[in-house]
């Protein structure tokens, strides 16, 4: 796993202080990693000289290099973007499940807290949304300075809300949105999958670039509970009485199907899927954006 | 009520272990993990089959845990079946009511059954009742039973009798009936002081309570206690037993009509003599009542025999051509009896049997059959014919009986060994006291173990055989069994001091006599009411304190035959091992199922 050991563990993370620091740690070791990666090529900060080649906008050609060494370079500046993007988390009564020490609520705001962290450097306009059932809190989207700051505080009082129901906020924002811009929606998606679908397939309509982290539990995923127990609904406090070993499988089956249910439907409407686990990399959700960003610009 | 009982019964307190499986059960059902889980919807068709069938599963288990561990703790108390007679496993309670003469004062039986009726009525539920009435003897009225109705219907039906009162006879019936389970005895009775009288033997186990219901006996009581002829005369003594003077009538009566009467007075506790003179008639006999209103009814009465009693006919069968000593000691102490009168003994040999007359053999009350040698076909046939005609016959086997031709003389086969068995020195003893055989024995009762025998012959056990006395080797001595519409008793030595020295025993006498009086009891003159024991007309009673303490208590000799007795039918039922073999299989099961459920 040498590659997974240049990222920072999750568990690690939620160990830093604030949501700040959290979010910095998370960006800035990704963008030192990115200069030895093979995603070299999307850096924000990067600027490259390169050989002219016709129908290169001359005002690029950078005429002192030329001076100097007789030879036509074009100079990359550093990017600057007009994009606006809007965090949407979900604060559900299931993301505050946690088989280890990071809840799924937790994982979520920390990879929210990144995200707005690099697009502040990118000088985007972001902005964020809490919801459950409803909205439970809205900042709406913004590239000034101290905006950053609103958004690490509000990702850090986030507290778990009620039943999942996505296709309600993603409706209302859907509405107010009405400049192309871009959406990333992070949920343990366990809701009607039709619902959520409706909801995201609103944006995409609209032109607007959806990016989903689909974001889970080890335990969700794999069921490795061993003594049949009573297991009960944390949104509905439904209980179930199981014998693991005996459901497991059939589980399992179902986990994969919702997801691979997503990843087809999303995918046939051109919405990123990203499926996550609490135990992974928070890097591997910024790479995600980063190659969705690249191709909205 | 099933008969089930155990032989080890404390091996069931190990069946508290089958709670341990159930605490178990309960303890994990309060325990039961409860996870916060967020897809639960996605667990929901499954798991509800899942968790009904795990149900299922985990009851099947309990209940094959719970009978492994029940079956190992009623195998290892080794159970069995006691039989069909349910009440003989369930502790018992005895009531045992007086029938005696002394109860037979106006009001007294009515007290008894009501008194016995209400201790049927409060004995545990959880126990059997029997009903034994008492007096000389103890008749077991109803044996050991569920049924109450039955029970209380008998005691319905009880009435007295002219019977004597011995109470350790019903302590002892009762002892018997009881047995080795847990019994509590009810006793019924005026508690009449004669009862204690009697030399014979009977207790109640240690552990057997006892309650004792007392019927007060009548304020006094008349009694004819003797009556006579005297020429024209009836001479009649009356006993007033009460404390008070009394001035009684007595009448005499023949054929219904009161032929004399006279008045008496008696002092208190006190008796008196009445004559009565009337016209008697020729024969028949005459009856002496005194009126007694309050007292016992049974000995107000006494009967005078006006006909001089016939001796009964005894022959001796012997085989003694010569007629020199066969049948001597019995014809010489049948001689005895009734200064000479009561018995007519005519020693026979065997050759000359034959010889009777109808008219002779008809008259004949007993055979004594001491020798067979001599029989011929027609002999033998005649004996044969006499007893199983309904005769009565005593048989001695000694040196003189051809074992060959026995069975053929007496028309059944006697089982036994052909060859005597040489038992020098053994003496008798009686298997029941109370035998009218042996009463003269009972006091002194040393008497009958002074008997001495050097030789006598062993018979085989025999369905339908009494054995009366055995040998001091345990052999039977003398046995009564009933052959055709006859009665046959077995002496298994010799009566002709041949061998054995019994007839120059002084109990041989009383031995002959008694015997032949009970083999001719049926052709003796009945005395009706004469033949009231006079003790019992006396209604002087313990107290109820001193009628418990009176009471022997004995240790439980029964309870080793009757543990060996369960453990030969527990080793032929062998019901623990059937039950070891379905708690392996209820183990097999266990595993097989526990290993799906996991």
């Amino acid at each position: 796993m040498a590659g997974a050991a240049r990222f920072l563990d999750p568990a690690i993370v939620a160990r830093l202080g604030t949501i700040d620091l959290k979010a910095r740690t998370i960006v800035e070791g990704f963008l030192t990693g990115l200069h030895r990666s093979p995603y070299k090529g999307f850096s924000v900060e990067f600027a490259e000289y390169r050989q002219y080649l016709p129908g290169d906008d001359l005002a690029t050609l950078d005429w002192k290099v030329y001076a100097r060494s007789d030879r036509h370079f074009v100079k990359k500046y550093e990017e600057e973007t007009n994009l606006t993007c809007h965090l949407l988390i979900d604060v559900s009564g299931s993301m505050g499940y946690a088989s280890g020490e990071v809840t799924k609520l937790q994982y979520a705001s920390y990879l929210t807290g990144a995200l707005a962290y690099l697009m502040h450097r990118q000088r985007d306009s972001f902005g964020l949304i809490a919801f459950d059932d409803s909205i439970s809190a809205l900042l709406p989207a913004s590239a000034r300075s101290g905006h950053l700051r609103a958004i690490l505080l509000a990702l850090e009082r986030l507290e778990i809300g009620a039943r999942t129901n996505v296709a309600k906020p993603l409706n209302d924002l859907a509405a107010a949105v009405r400049k192309r811009g871009m959406v990333v929606l992070i949920s343990d998606l366990l809701d009607d999958p039709a619902n959520v679908l409706d909801g995201l397939k609103h944006f995409r309509y609209r032109g607007t670039d959806v990016i989903v982290f689909h974001v889970l539990d080890p335990f969700e995923l794999k069921f490795p509970y061993e003594h049949a127990a009573r297991f009960r609904d944390m949104e509905t406090a439904e209980e179930v009485m199981a014998v693991p070993d005996s459901i497991r499988q059939d589980y399992i089956e179902k986990m994969q199907n919702l997801i691979a249910c997503y990843r087809r439907e999303l995918g046939l409407v051109g919405i990123d899927y990203c499926q996550l686990d609490t135990s992974q990399p928070l890097e591997l959700g910024l790479m995600a954006y980063l190659m969705t960003r690249r191709r909205v610009l | 009520m099933s008969g089930l009982s155990f032989l080890s019964p404390l091996f069931l307190i190990g069946a508290i272990a089958a709670a341990v499986p159930i605490l178990l059960h309960l303890f994990h059902r309060k325990t039961e993990v409860v996870i916060d889980f967020p897809a639960v919807s996605l667990l929901k068709r499954a798991p509800v089959q899942q968790h009904r069938r795990r149900r299922l599963r985990e009851l099947l288990l309990l209940a094959l845990r719970v009978a492994a561990l029940l079956l190992l703790a009623v195998s290892f108390a080794r159970p069995y079946f006691a039989g069909a007679a349910a009440p003989d496993s369930l502790p018992l309670t005895v009531i045992a009511v007086d029938t005696s003469m002394s109860m037979s004062a106006p009001g007294q039986m009515d007290r008894a059954r009501a008194a016995a009726t209400r201790a049927a009525a409060a004995a545990p539920a959880s126990h059997a009742l029997a009903l034994i009435g008492f007096g000389d003897a103890a008749a077991v009225v109803v044996e050991p039973t569920t049924d109450r109705s039955a029970i209380t219907s008998a005691i319905a039906q009880l009435s007295a009798n002219a019977s004597g009162t011995r109470f350790r006879t019903a302590l002892a019936r009762s002892s018997e009936i009881i047995g080795t389970r847990e019994g509590h005895v009810v006793i019924v009775s005026d508690l009449q002081q004669s009862g204690w009288e009697s030399n014979d033997d009977g207790g109640l186990p240690d552990g057997v309570s006892v309650e004792v219901i007392g019927v007060p006996p009548p304020a006094g009581n008349l009694a004819v206690t003797s009556a006579e002829r005297r020429d024209r005369r009836v001479v009649a003594s009356i006993q007033n037993y009460g404390n008070v003077e009394v001035r009684a009538p007595v009448r005499l009566i023949a054929a219904g009509k009161e032929i004399a009467r006279a008045e008496v007075t008696m002092a208190p506790r006190g008796a008196g003599d009445v004559e009565l003179t009337g016209s008697l008639p020729a024969g028949g006999d005459v009856e002496v009542r005194v009126d007694d209103a309050i007292g016992y009814q049974a000995d107000n009465a006494r009967k005078v025999l006006l006909d001089s009693t016939p001796a009964l006919a005894i022959a001796v069968v012997v085989a003694d051509p010569t007629g020199s000593t066969g049948g001597l000691y019995v014809e010489r102490a049948l001689k005895v009896a009734g200064n000479g009168r009561e018995f007519d003994v005519d020693v026979r040999d065997g050759r000359q049997i034959v010889k009777w007359t109808e008219a002779e053999r008809s008259r004949m009350a007993a055979m004594f059959v001491l020798g067979t040698r001599t029989l011929d076909r027609n002999g033998r046939q005649v004996i044969r014919n006499y007893l199983n005609g309904g005769g009565q016959v005593l048989l001695a086997m000694g040196p003189d009986v051809d074992p060959g031709t026995l069975g053929d003389v007496l028309g059944t086969q006697l089982a036994f060994d052909e060859t005597p068995v040489r038992s020098a020195g053994a003496t008798m003893i009686a298997s029941d006291g109370r035998h009218p055989i042996f009463r003269p024995f009972l006091n002194p009762s040393g008497a009958l173990g002074d008997v001495q025998v050097e030789q006598h012959r062993r018979l085989k056990d025999q369905a339908g055989r009494i054995v009366l006395a055995r040998f001091s080797g345990g052999d039977a001595a003398l046995t009564e069994q009933a052959v055709g519409q006859g009665r046959l008793i077995v002496f298994t030595s010799d009566l002709d001091n041949e061998w054995s020295r019994f007839p120059l025993n002084p109990a041989f006498v009383p031995f002959a006599v008694e015997t032949t009086r009970y083999l001719t009891k049926s052709r003796r003159p009945q005395q009706g009411t004469a033949a009231v024991d006079l003790r019992e007309s006396n209604p002087a009673a313990t107290t109820v304190a001193e009628f418990t303490n009176a009471i022997e208590r004995t240790t439980r000799a029964g309870l080793l035959q009757a543990k060996n007795a369960a453990r030969d039918l527990e080793d032929r039922q062998r019901w623990w091992q059937i039950g070891l073999v379905i708690m392996l299989v209820a183990l097999a099961g266990e595993a097989l199922v526990g290993r799906r459920a996991t």
